[in-house]
């Protein structure tokens, strides 16, 4: 087996740590690195921290093992390997009228990926998760055995993986259903409101005529403009929907247009000055309207700019996603931000969003109010983020692994309270040596002791 | 309109077929492995919705070849562009002290390349058209002392295709010598490279199925590599015998 030794961190560049890195081709392959010592899998490294980094072992890299096996065209469902990534369904299904039936915001999340951290998207509170839509899975586990897992066969290996943070062994092959459209546009509304009252109370207004749902919170501005915010509420467009020009364009086939930033920027250019000019711009600019949007425009902007996580310089960033239970609501939204724009330290991302019911062990999901916010790493932040916790723990909500990189065990086993010890059971059984482990699951105690 | 792929699990192979397979060619897999080409095929034809099959070949059984090229073009009897990408990289070291291993490196590089190409450039040639893809290397521009045998194969080959243009051009078939320089993928992963060097497979692909399509002779991809080469072969032989290359 074949290793390289690379400096790797999360989509955030912090922590880094050098790991011996595997592309493994083939189960012969994966089935060498567990020889060669303990092992996380990796696709491309979108998650932010360090959940697959292991610096004890070996990363081994979905990569390369990237096919379709199988579509059914009258069902939706698809059966590809984990490495298969969301560009590789768009760029092949949009034009055959199918789309994944969730989707994070960014395509460049494989499907081990995305089964492993259970992701969610601007639809989770009409339409579950990512697990939602998957059929079953196919899993090499420590023993070196290949399980089929469902809800029906080998059922807790299925619940322990959905969200399992890749702990639970090497994700083969998924199996997933997929939406039907009928076209790649999306009905966009933007609904400009001033602070948090209104955006509570618009949820709940456009909640039955919208299947999507997000909120851009301006997350410096204080004062009389302290939790401005604009709701962007979409759905999928019907082919008949649309102008005679966009349905022109809808039978084209899509050429992406993309840029880059070529290399880390060597200064932070993220500053309380330069985020409040740009939210200040973004917010006057934006208006109440109703327009539509190509569906690479809607779900993943950020992709447009290739590597945008180099402006954070080369500190990189901290992602923080919290949910809290819908009865904490908006009290508890507005400490974190009070919290959050008393510090200044925010960034122009952050995003509010209703959250739905979940079925799962470590999923992130539940009922109630989900906010994302990330910010540039400096002095204080991480300090900054354990107040964070502690009021998120105090209404009883939980942050998410895949955006972590600063969670203790302590504060996780509060937060994933009844959830993790029961998640440990089905990982004894599967991997009592542990030899599926990461540098996140050493922080915050996913390890059998 | 179709592609026989020989050496199928080259990433390579598939970034360039996926260019055919986008412009409607059947794509034919051909590989020693005997579920990975059907594996691919599977792929392409859910990805690109083409014809898609698998076939087996092992380079290195000569008498099989001839029976291979009868099968596929019984089944593909307008087959019209071949890409062979067989081929073996070893280690220098090994192959110096054990000729098995210079053996091997030889005869998947140049051998059983010459075997199977000589008989589908020998069909090309009686139909008048055809369009054949090798992929040679850079390395086979110069011998160096860190990967001589595989150089010398791949050498010989640029070689045996310079002289198979030569004799296919009136027949208005077209061969093209591919030379890749430094490319990511398994056969050079773990290696230390200067990574600005090192192209994605999708960017060789592209360049190998654009050359194909205008009729090119010699590619060398990513472009750049003409000019390292020929800075690398126009070096004088007294000094270049006692460099570290």
């Amino acid at each position: 087996m074949k290793f390289e030794e690379i400096e790797l961190s999360g989509f955030g560049k912090y922590p880094k740590a050098l790991c011996k890195v595997a592309r493994p081709n083939g189960i012969h392959e994966v089935l060498e690195c567990l020889k060669s010592g303990s092992v996380i899998s990796r696709g491309l490294g979108r998650s932010y921290g360090d959940a697959s980094v292991n610096d004890s072992g070996i990363v081994a890299e979905s990569l390369i093992m990237n096919k379709f096996i199988s579509f059914d065209d009258s069902s939706g469902i698809l059966r590809c390997e984990a490495g298969v990534t969301y560009k590789d369904i768009l760029d092949t299904f949009v034009s055959r009228g199918w789309f994944p039936a969730v989707t994070p915001g960014t395509k460049y999340v494989t499907m081990g990926g995305a089964l492993a951290s259970d992701v969610h998207g601007k639809n989770h509170h009409k339409e579950g998760s990512f697990s939602s839509y998957v059929i079953s899975f196919k899993i090499l586990i420590a023993s070196g055995e290949i399980l089929e897992c469902s809800r029906e066969q080998n059922a807790d290996l299925f619940w322990a993986t959905v969200g399992g943070m890749g702990l639970t062994g090497f994700i083969l092959e998924t199996e997933i259903r997929l939406k039907k459209i009928s076209s790649p546009y999306l009905v966009n509304k933007a609904v400009k409101l001033k602070n948090l009252d209104e955006l509570f109370s618009n949820f709940e207004e456009h909640d039955a005529d919208y299947l999507y749902s997000v909120a851009w919170m301006d997350i410096v501005a204080s004062g009389s403009k302290y939790g401005r915010n604009i709701l962007l509420l979409g759905n999928h467009c019907e082919s008949t929907e649309l102008t005679e020009k966009l349905r022109r364009k809808a039978a084209e086939k899509y050429v992406e247009k993309k840029i880059s930033v070529p290399f880390e920027i060597p200064f932070t250019t993220l500053n309380k000055l330069s985020i409040t000019l740009f939210n200040n711009a973004y917010y006057m600019k934006a208006r109440s309207k109703t327009d539509f949007q190509h569906y690479d425009k809607y779900f993943y902007p950020l992709d447009f700019i290739l590597n945008w996580n180099h402006i954070y310089s080369k500190s990189g960033l901290i992602q923080y996603q919290l949910n809290i239970p819908e009865e904490a609501g908006k009290d508890a939204v507005d400490k974190v931000l009070k919290k959050v724009v008393a510090s200044g330290g925010g960034s122009f991302l952050a995003v509010l969003k209703k959250m739905g019911d979940q079925d799962g062990i470590l999923s992130f999901p539940f009922k109630g109010y989900t906010l994302s916010m990330d910010f540039p790493v400096k002095k204080g932040i991480i300090e900054m983020c354990r107040e964070l916790d502690a009021i998120v723990l105090d209404h009883g909500g939980r942050t998410y692994l895949t955006k972590d990189s600063i969670l203790d065990e302590k504060t996780f086993k509060q937060m994933y309270n009844g959830l993790w010890e029961k998640w440990m059971d089905i990982k004894i059984k599967y991997d009592p040596e542990n030899k599926f482990t990461s540098n996140l699951a050493r922080r915050i105690g996913l390890c059998p002791s | 309109m179709s592609l026989l792929v020989l050496g199928a699990n080259s990433l390579i192979a598939q970034a360039t077929a996926s260019h055919f397979a986008e412009a409607g060619h059947e794509i034919i897999f051909a590989g020693r492995k005997q579920d990975e080409p059907e594996k691919y095929a599977n792929d392409f034809s859910i990805r690109y919705k083409v014809n898609c099959r698998a076939e087996y070949i092992d380079a290195l059984d000569y008498p099989t070849h001839r029976k291979f090229v009868e099968d596929v073009l019984s089944k593909t009897p307008q087959l019209d562009n071949v890409l062979i990408v067989f081929g073996y990289l070893g280690t220098q070291e090994k192959a110096q002290a054990d000729f098995d291993e210079a053996h091997r490196i030889i005869d998947t590089n140049f051998t059983g390349v010459v075997s199977v190409c000589e008989l589908l450039a020998a069909e090309f040639e009686s139909r008048k058209k055809g369009n054949i893809a090798v992929i040679s290397s850079v390395a086979g521009d110069r011998g160096r002392q860190s990967n001589y045998m595989y150089g010398s194969a791949k050498g010989g080959l640029s070689v045996y295709l310079s002289g198979l243009r030569n004799r296919l051009s009136k027949s208005g078939v077209n061969v093209l010598t591919v030379k890749p320089g430094f490319v990511n993928t398994p056969m050079t992963y773990g290696m230390p490279l200067p990574k600005p060097l090192v192209a994605s497979p999708e960017k060789v692909g592209k360049d190998i199925f654009k050359a194909m399509k205008s009729g090119k002779s010699v590619k060398y991809t990513p472009f750049f590599w003409w000019w390292i080469m020929k800075i690398i072969t126009s070096i004088p032989e007294f000094i270049f015998k006692k460099m570290k290359l």
